[in-house]
């Protein structure tokens, strides 16, 4: 199982699962706990990964939004990310699949440009969200955003499917994208 | 490949029994004020949705996607016609549903209408009262237009007024003007010229002959302050002709 397809496996009832991939733990983990602190009608499974492909010897149910966690500060958590999109299917690129940067808010440290994010975001028509993770507000209010959709990408929300929310959210990238 | 990422799952039921798997009905009762139909209803909304999901998926795949290599940009182009396309399908979807929400807003609001009594009903009632409000919107935005055109008007006046008046000093000027040229060349002219000469002359010769009635006077030896008439002579001749 190299490559992760979006709907290989049956959901389980009332359960939707995210999968947080990113170099470091720490802050995945502090997300993975704000998430599961949330109001949630399903439950609530977090998966972690510090990169694709993941080991297949794990039997995890149905991934149903994967979100890449880039640190602006590190060039490494680029390229892992980057590495990691190969082992991924196509269809997951339908809305599955967020880009979240973190470390925006400290501008010195940044080694990565904002706009090498937005146009990796761009290439894969996948949203991007920005957020400073060790802020424990932004922390909370981006775990109730995921968690959001989250719930739509599993199908728990009647009328809305993660392609639709997709182009929802593009209409608000647009105007930036033509300055680049 | 497998050793070189790690995984690591933390899962939180929503329940209190720290289970997971299969849902657990009792439990959810217990952690939340859910009952059993509620749940069972937004499950099955669930499951449609889900369902729904799967659907599209396997539609979509019947479909034969072209295999051939295209360069990046024609890529980029063919997406964004597609994207385009699901825009737009998704406005015409809501417009139609829109439509039909109307329609169906509609007659039910005709059935309302049949059952209920004309005379009492409220929504009656209010229907003729946004008709008079309307009314009154109408009339006050006729009287609106009406004084903001007498306004302009009066404006209009104002600048014409301005204008005329603007046109009338500078016809003041331009003959103030015309004088002042008038009045430079005359000064200048030849005739002035020679009438001063002349003029000067004649104070001259004027002059020269008070001098001569003075020194003829004084001259004589008579006392001129006792005679009224010399006095008034010789104080005559005093005067100095070219302050006139």
């Amino acid at each position: 199982m190299s490559v992760l397809r979006p709907l290989d496996k049956l959901p389980g009832l009332n359960t939707a699962t995210i999968l947080l991939v990113g170099t470091e733990d720490a802050p995945l983990q502090q997300l993975a706990d704000s998430m599961l602190k949330e109001d949630c009608t399903a439950e609530l499974k977090v998966h972690l990964a510090r990169s694709l492909p993941l080991p297949c010897s794990v039997n995890r149910p149905r991934i149903d939004l994967i979100v890449f966690v880039v640190n602006l500060h590190s060039k490494h958590s680029l390229q892992s990310v980057e590495e990691s999109l190969c082992h991924l299917d196509a269809a997951f690129f339908l809305g599955k699949v967020v880009f979240l940067a973190t470390g925006a808010g400290r501008d010195g440290h940044c080694s990565i440009h904002r706009n090498t994010v937005v146009k990796l975001a761009h290439t894969y028509r996948s949203p991007l969200l920005f957020c400073d993770l060790e802020i424990e507000d932004f922390r909370a209010a981006m775990a109730q955003r995921l968690v959001r959709l989250l719930q739509i990408c599993a199908g728990h929300v009647p009328g809305v499917s993660a392609l639709n929310l997709l182009s929802l959210l593009r209409g608000s990238e647009n105007p930036s994208l033509e300055d680049l | 490949m497998e050793t070189q990422s790690e995984e690591q799952a933390v899962t939180k039921p929503e329940d209190s029994g720290g289970e997971g798997g299969p849902p657990q009905v009792a439990g959810a009762e217990a952690a939340r004020p859910e009952d059993r139909m509620t749940l069972l209803l937004r499950l099955r909304a669930q499951t449609k949705q889900q369902l729904l999901e799967y659907k599209s998926m396997v539609d979509a795949h019947e479909k034969k996607t072209p295999e051939q290599i295209m360069q990046e940009k024609q890529i980029e182009a063919k997406i964004e016609e597609l994207e385009n396309e699901v825009e737009e399908a998704k406005m015409a979807f809501e417009m139609k549903k829109l439509a039909l929400d109307r329609m169906q807003l509609s007659t039910a609001l005709k059935k309302h209408l049949e059952k209920v009594d004309i005379k009492t009903s409220v929504l009656v009632n209010n229907m003729k009262q946004i008709l008079n409000l309307n009314k009154l919107i109408m009339k006050s935005q006729q009287e609106t237009w009406d004084l903001e055109e007498k306004l302009l008007d009066v404006r209009k006046k104002r600048l014409q007024l301005k204008q005329a008046s603007e046109r009338k000093l500078s016809e003041i000027q331009t003959e103030k003007n015309k004088q002042k040229d008038d009045l430079d060349s005359m000064e200048n002219s030849d005739k002035i010229k020679t009438i001063q000469q002349k003029l000067e002359t004649e104070i001259q010769i004027t002059t020269v002959i008070q001098h001569v009635f003075q020194n003829l006077i004084l001259g004589s030896k008579v006392n001129w302050a006792e005679d009224p008439a010399l006095k008034e002579t010789v104080l005559q001749l005093e005067k100095n002709l070219t302050m006139i």
